[in-house]
């Protein structure tokens, strides 16, 4: 008897333990998603009765031509955003993750747009990306200085490999970016290009001030992609957005590489392994769960990304900023017509299937998952 | 308090000026009025989408006894079922009566015969223009005569005059501006339940004012940084805006030394009718309230004639009684008062339709605005 009181408390345990998130877990999610799931079968519109209507919503959605641009909009946001964030994210944990002074004061810097509310970015992203702003500004400014940039970049390599080459051809052991070399390339080219100028031989080119419509447009970049491009304001939503989420994703990669056993690093090098094979062959396989973490993250939050369409709002056209989760959002509450709230559970179900999916794929692809719990 | 009868109103409307202002109204108008009928009022300001909030609580069932309405969106709702129909209330009230009120107003809130809204005040959109810049340049006014040729070569010069410095009208990219173009030149939004944006007028007016940019004479708010046409004659880079009364209190916080004037929207060459829209917001009466006795009486107090006047003196709004077209405030010199009575004749000059587009609401306005 004793021992069967002891194996029941033991059994229930976990359970009472469990019970304070369960509790939320129920009524907060549990609750909600089943009520939704109810409701996109129904033509609720919050007064009326709800009846049942099958799956004409997610037929309908389908027809909707807002709604596959949405479906759209958010898988080209998805795929560009989650690659371009793990891509930064690796290469600036790496960056930090170097010994150099004040390094601290750095890592404190680059995180500060992750810890900053997203809303006042947005709408300090939304002045930048005026007509006349920042942005354009600075575009002009390069375009304007293209010809010196391109000369003295030219400069600072030509000289760069006639250093490295001479050093080669008498026989000394040298790298391509020495880095002593390069602080007298720099220099070299830099008088050369200054004084180049000064003799008016490099001139400004004349270009007009670039006047590109970031916001306030529907066309659609690439131009030459076809139907994989996409609207340039979601690009400029691309840009806010990586911006943004890279410093988080880089503090998980950054933990992850102070993880890495320094021997490892020490044994290639016994072996004779340069840099790069040094972060191919090791930083990268030791990195693979937090890969799996970050992407698996990315791919979540992309999926869903709502916040910054809506503070955008009537600043770009609703079909080039829409994603689902917006689709969702503005068809509960569609400005003064009657509320779709049908549709939407439609498209939140779809939504939540989509991110289900996607994620199960990338964790079928990057074989992670099976091995996590080892 | 009679018989111990103690009912609270909650009214629920905007927030920003919006909430000091109903608060002063209910202090001095229905505190007075109705403390010794055991009712008191009280005012939930919503700051941000008021609409979306409203949907919800009357969905929710906790939505106040008496909230803003705006022409907009009140379609839907009354057709919902949420919104008290107010004849039986208006046949027995002795202050409020149907007739007090201006007739496309308050048409404007019924449906199939019923009352649902007692309209508080509306607006229309103006012509607002920075005189110095037309004084710098010494080019007459624009006036109430003009048609969108005249507006066209006073701007062209404006922005000769200043080399470019300067663009003519603030152009915001949306239907509630352009659209009382449209109307102008004989456009009707709906023609059998239909709407044909092919229509010739619709199309004159839609070239003309995009026009205007393409010739260099009108830029969008956005582009100099500004949110809407308000913004865009503050930074004194426009000569023209097209807005109602709510930028007066704007100006008057934002720019005031700024010197403008106002005028009545330009009319087109052909109808020879300006166009515009009438905007406005009503009380309505929740259907499901507890209340509804004495939110009407809250109703009646909030849009007595002494309060609509207290309004308009103010300089708040313009009320919605027709007693009030005569009042001396709109013969005052100041660039306000003058500016509030051109919004009060651009409601009954021309092609003047309301801001409302069936149960559509903004959906119709969407393809348009793009």
């Amino acid at each position: 008897m004793e021992n069967r009181w002891s194996s029941l408390k033991e059994k229930t345990a976990p359970y009472v333990l469990l019970s304070p998130f369960l509790f939320g877990f129920i009524i907060f999610f549990s609750y909600a998603f089943i009520r939704s799931l109810y409701f996109s079968f129904t033509d609720y519109d919050l007064f009326s009765v709800p009846n049942w209507v099958g799956i004409n919503n997610y037929i309908n959605l389908f027809k909707e031509r807002l709604f596959t641009t949405a479906l759209k909009n958010s898988l080209t946001f998805a795929i560009i955003v989650t690659t371009l964030q793990t891509i930064f994210a690796l290469l600036l944990a790496v960056a930090m993750n170097q010994k150099i002074k004040g390094i601290r004061f750095f890592r404190t810097a680059y995180y500060m747009p992750s810890v900053t509310s997203s809303i006042v970015i947005t709408l300090i992203f939304m002045w930048m990306f005026q007509r006349r702003g920042v942005i354009n500004y600075l575009l002009t400014l390069l375009r304007q200085h293209g010809l010196t940039i391109g000369v003295f970049l030219t400069l600072l390599t030509g000289i760069q490999l006639l250093l490295v080459v001479t050093e080669k051809i008498r026989g000394r052991p040298v790298e391509y970016l020495e880095p002593s070399y390069i602080v007298i390339s720099i220099i070299f080219a830099f008088i050369v290009t200054y004084v180049l100028k000064d003799f008016g031989i490099i001139k400004l080119a004349e270009v007009k001030a670039v006047d590109i419509f970031w916001l306030n447009t529907r066309e659609k970049v690439p131009s030459w992609a076809g139907p994989l491009a996409f609207p340039r304001p979601l690009g400029a939503i691309m840009i806010l957005n990586i911006w943004t989420t890279v410093p988080t994703f880089m503090i998980l990669y950054l933990a992850g590489l102070q993880g890495i056993p320094k021997v490892l690093y020490e044994a290639a090098e016994v072996d004779g392994a340069k840099g790069w094979q040094k972060f191919w062959y090791i930083t990268i396989p030791q990195l693979k769960h937090i890969t799996f973490l970050v992407v698996t993250l990315g791919l979540i939050g992309t999926l869903q990304m709502f916040d910054q369409v809506k503070i955008i709002g009537s600043q770009a056209p609703l079909e080039s900023t829409i994603t689902l989760a917006y689709y969702v959002y503005d068809s509960a509450f569609p400005g003064a017509s009657a509320p779709k709230v049908g549709m939407a559970s439609a498209a939140a179900v779809i939504l939540a299937l989509l991110t289900l999916t996607i994620v199960l794929i990338q964790k079928k692809f990057s074989g992670e998952g099976r091995d996590l719990r080892d | 308090m009679e018989g111990g009868v103690f009912s609270e109103v909650r009214i629920v409307g905007w927030g920003g000026t919006d909430q000091s202002i109903v608060e002063e109204l209910i202090n001095k108008f229905v505190v007075p009025e109705l403390a010794d009928k055991g009712i008191t009022a009280v005012y939930e300001p919503i700051v941000d989408d008021f609409q979306k909030n409203l949907i919800n609580s009357l969905s929710a069932g906790t939505a106040g006894d008496l909230f803003y309405m705006d022409i907009f969106w009140a379609e839907y709702i009354i057709k919902a079922g949420q919104v008290e129909p107010l004849d039986n209330y208006l046949a027995k009230s002795e202050v409020l009566n149907k007739d007090d009120i201006i007739p496309s107003l308050l048409d404007a809130f019924t449906f199939e015969g019923k009352v649902y809204g007692i309209p508080k005040d509306f607006n229309s959109l103006a012509l607002v223009y920075n005189k110095d810049l037309f004084d710098i340049a010494y080019i007459q006014y624009p006036n109430e005569n003009d048609t969108w040729d005249d507006l066209e070569n006073k701007l062209a010069k404006v922005v000769e005059a200043f080399d470019g410095e300067v663009t003519g009208l603030a152009l915001a990219p949306e239907f509630a501006r352009f659209g009382a173009f449209a109307y102008a030149a004989g456009w009707e939004p709906f023609v059998d339940g239909k709407t044909n944006l092919m229509d010739p007028a619709f199309k004159e007016a839609f070239n003309w004012y995009t026009g205007l940019k393409e010739k260099g004479l009108g830029v969008m708010p956005a582009d100099i940084g500004q949110g809407w046409g308000g913004g865009a004659l503050t930074t004194e880079k426009v000569a023209a805006a097209l807005e109602g009364a709510w930028i007066l209190g704007f100006l008057r916080d934002n720019a005031p030394n700024l010197k403008y004037g106002a005028t009545l929207l330009p009319k087109n060459p052909g109808t020879g009718q300006p166009g515009n829209f009438i905007y406005t917001v009503a009380w309505g009466i929740n259907a499901n309230s507890k209340n509804k006795d004495a939110a009407f009486k809250v109703m009646e107090a909030l849009t007595s004639p002494a309060a609509q006047q207290w309004i308009l003196e103010r300089g708040l709004a313009i009320p919605s009684r027709k007693a009030l077209a005569d009042n001396p405030y709109f013969e005052k010199d100041t660039p306000e008062a003058q500016a509030n009575k051109i919004v009060f004749l651009g409601a009954s000059a021309g092609n003047v339709k309301p801001f409302k587009f069936k149960e559509y609401g903004g959906k119709w306005m969407e393809p348009r605005n793009n």
